[in-house]
C-alpha cells in the first residue's frame, strides 16, 4: 500500500501537483478570492454597519472618492513623502554603502548593526520616534536644547509640515538598511582589476567614483528607486503608531484605513482600495519585469 | 604612510557617525526603560540614569495593573499574551515555510510537469497583487470561514503572503547548485521525495535558512493584517497588543520604552546572529 502510493508520488506530474495543491489552495483562499471579493464591493453602496442596506451603484463610489478633496490632499501629501522619503533614502544608504565598502578595523561588526533598523516592526519604530519626538520630554527636544539650536522645547508634531516630514524621517531610517545592503551587495562584486585599470590610464579617485562605481550601480539604483517608492508609498504602521489618523500625515492608505474600518464604509474604501491598487501594480510590474529580465540569458 | 593614517582616522569617525545613526535611537529607548520616572521626566533628559531600574519591565511584564478600558484585563497580561501569540504565530509560519519553500523550490526548478510555469505565475502573481485591496475582502471571508480572531488565521495568512518570495528565492537558489549528486542518487533508486530529503536540503540549506528568518522577521513584525482580523487576547499578537497598551498608558513613557525593546529584542537577536543570511536573502531576493 505504502509502496504503491511511494511508486505514485515518485511520477513528475504527480509528486508536483501534490506539492502545488495545497498552496494553491491557499493562495486562492487568502489572496484571490479576497481580491475579487473586494473588486465586488468597490461597485456597492455596503456600509458594515448597516449590512441591511446593501444595494448595486456602478460607478459612485470611484466618483466619489475622486471628487474627495480628503482624497486628493492626501495624494499630494503621499507624493511629497515618496519624493522626500526616495531622495533621502537613495542618498543616505548609497553614502554609508561606500563607506562600508572601505576596508577598516571592526568593518563586521558595523554592517552587521546597521541592519537592526531595517529589522524591528514598523509599528514599534512608529512608538519610537514619538517618544523621542515628544514635545515635553523628548530626547529630540533635550538634544537640540543642549546643543543651543532651540531656546525652548517644540511640540514638533503638532505643526503639519513638521509632521510630514518627521513621519517621513521615521520611514528613511528603517528602510535604509535594505537599499545599504542592495548597494554594497553590487559595491563587492566590482572585480579589484577595473579600478587598477582606471588608475593605470590616469583616473583619481573621483574620476574612478564616476566612471566605475556609478555606471556599476546603474542597475541597482533604478531597483532601489522603484523599491522604495513602492514601500513609501504603502507605510502605514510607522504613521498610524507616530500619528494616528491626524491630518497632517493622512496618506493615501491611512485614510483608506479610516474610511474602510474605522467608518466601516467597505463600498468607498474597496474603490478607493482598487484605485490605489492599480497604483502600486504598475510599480510593481515595473519591478518585476527588472528581475525577469536578469533571469533570461 | 601619512595619509594612509589620517584616511583611516577619517573612516573610523565615519564608522561612528553610521553606529549613531543606525543605534542611537533604539539605545534611548533602553535608556528610556531602565530609567526611573522622576529622571526620565526631567528637562533636559538625563542621558545617563543615575538609579538604573528594571522596574518599568516588572511592571510590563508582572504586576501591571489593570487599565481603563481593559476590561478587566491587566496590562502586563496584555503583554505576556501577546508576546506568546507573537511565538506562536511567527514559528509556525516559519515552520511551515521550511517545509514548503524546499518543495515548491524543487518543484519549479528539477521536476517537468504540465502546467509548470502557469502554476509559477499565479504563485509569484502575489507579489504584484498589492495586499492592501485583498485586506478588505479578507475581512469578509474571515468572518465567513469563522477564521476571525484566530491564530490558524493569522499564520496561513501570512505563510500565503511569504510563500511567492520564498518559492520565486529557493526556484533561482536550487537553479544555482550543482545536479549532479542528485542525479546520482536518483541513479541509485532514490524516489525524488527521497532524494529532496536526503541529498537536496543540504545543499540549499543556506537559501533555506535565509528565507525562514525572513519570514519569521515578516510575521513578527506584522501589525496591519492582525489590527483588522482580531479582537482579543486569544489572537493579538504582541504589535497589536503592545499599540493599545501605549493608547492606555499613554504619558507612561518608561512603561512604553520597556514594552518597545521587549518587541525588538528577537529582531535584533535574529541580526546579531544571522546577519550573513539576512543580507543572502535579501540582496537574492531583491535582484535575482
Amino acid at each position: 500500500m505504502l509502496k504503491k502510493f511511494s511508486n505514485w508520488l515518485d511520477n513528475q506530474q504527480h509528486l508536483a501537483l501534490a506539492i502545488i495543491v495545497p498552496v494553491f489552495v491557499l493562495l486562492l483562499t487568502f489572496a484571490y478570492i479576497p481580491a475579487i471579493q473586494s473588486f465586488r464591493f468597490s461597485f456597492l453602496r455596503y456600509n458594515i454597519k448597516m449590512p441591511a442596506r446593501i444595494r448595486f451603484n456602478g460607478l459612485d463610489n470611484y466618483l466619489a472618492v475622486l471628487r474627495d478633496p480628503m482624497f486628493q490632499r492626501s495624494i499630494l501629501r503621499v507624493l511629497y513623502f515618496m519624493l522626500l522619503a526616495t531622495v533621502m533614502v537613495i542618498v543616505i544608504s548609497l553614502a554609508i554603502a561606500l563607506v562600508l565598502n572601505r576596508k577598516f578595523p571592526g568593518r563586521g561588526i558595523v554592517r552587521t548593526l546597521v541592519i537592526i533598523p531595517w529589522a524591528i516592526p514598523p509599528v514599534v519604530n512608529g512608538h519610537l520616534w514619538k517618544w523621542i519626538f515628544n514635545g515635553e520630554y523628548g530626547a529630540l527636544n533635550g538634544l537640540l536644547f543642549q546643543l543651543g539650536i532651540i531656546d525652548s522645547y517644540q511640540f514638533w508634531l503638532n505643526n503639519p509640515f513638521t509632521a510630514l516630514n518627521l513621519a517621513a524621517f521615521t520611514f528613511i531610517w528603517r528602510y535604509t538598511p535594505f537599499i545599504i545592503v542592495l548597494f554594497l551587495g553590487v559595491l563587492q562584486s566590482i572585480p579589484g582589476e577595473l579600478y587598477e585599470a582606471a588608475r593605470v590610464d590616469g583616473a583619481g579617485a573621483v574620476g574612478q567614483f564616476f566612471f566605475i562605481t556609478i555606471p556599476s550601480l546603474q542597475r541597482i539604483g533604478a531597483i532601489a528607486v522603484i523599491l522604495t517608492l513602492i514601500s513609501s508609498f504603502t507605510v502605514f504602521d510607522d504613521i498610524y503608531a507616530l500619528m494616528g489618523f491626524d491630518e497632517s500625515t493622512k496618506t493615501p492608505m491611512i485614510y483608506n484605513y479610516e474610511v474602510t474600518f474605522e467608518m466601516g464604509r467597505f463600498g468607498k474604501g474597496s474603490a478607493m482600495a482598487y484605485m490605489i491598487g492599480i497604483f502600486l501594480f504598475i510599480l510593481t510590474f515595473f519591478y518585476i519585469r527588472m528581475n525577469l529580465r536578469k533571469e533570461r540569458p | 604612510m601619512r595619509r594612509k593614517a589620517i584616511n583611516q582616522i577619517l573612516l573610523g569617525l565615519l564608522a561612528i557617525l553610521i553606529i549613531f545613526w543606525s543605534l542611537a535611537p533604539i539605545v534611548w529607548v533602553l535608556i528610556s526603560s531602565i530609567s526611573t520616572r522622576a529622571e526620565l521626566y526631567s528637562v533636559p533628559p538625563h542621558w545617563i540614569p543615575h538609579k538604573p531600574t528594571l522596574e518599568p519591565y516588572k511592571i510590563v511584564l508582572i504586576t501591571g495593573e489593570g487599565f481603563r478600558g481593559g476590561g478587566g484585563i491587566s496590562a502586563a497580561e496584555l503583554m505576556r499574551k501577546g508576546i506568546l501569540n507573537s511565538i506562536i504565530i511567527s514559528v509556525s509560519t516559519t515552520a511551515l515555510v521550511m517545509i514548503f519553500a524546499p518543495l515548491l523550490g524543487y518543484a519549479f526548478s528539477r521536476l517537468t510537469f504540465k502546467g509548470r510555469n502557469l502554476f509559477f505565475y499565479i504563485i509569484i502573481g502575489i507579489i504584484a497583487l498589492p495586499s492592501w485591496p485583498v485586506l478588505i475582502g479578507l475581512f469578509s471571508e474571515f468572518s465567513a470561514l469563522g477564521l476571525l480572531d484566530t491564530k490558524i488565521g493569522l499564520i496561513l495568512l501570512s505563510f500565503t503572503f511569504r510563500i511567492p518570495f520564498e518559492t520565486w528565492f529557493m526556484k533561482g537558489y536550487f537553479a544555482s547548485v550543482p545536479k549532479e549528486i542528485e542525479d546520482a542518487a536518483r541513479i541509485d533508486g532514490c524516489t525524488h521525495f527521497q532524494t529532496l530529503y536526503r541529498v537536496s536540503i543540504y545543499v540549499v540549506l543556506p537559501g533555506l535558512i535565509a528565507v525562514s528568518i525572513i519570514s519569521f522577521l515578516f510575521t513578527w513584525n506584522m501589525f496591519m493584517a492582525p489590527l483588522v482580523l482580531t479582537y482579543t487576547l486569544r489572537s493579538k499578537p504582541l504589535t497589536v497588543a503592545m499599540t493599545e497598551f501605549i493608547g492606555q498608558y499613554f504619558v507612561h513613557w518608561d512603561l512604553m520604552s520597556a514594552g518597545t525593546i521587549l518587541a525588538i529584542i528577537p529582531p535584533v537577536l535574529i541580526v546579531l546572529f544571522f546577519q550573513k543570511y539576512i543580507v543572502k536573502g535579501l540582496s537574492a531576493g531583491a535582484i535575482k
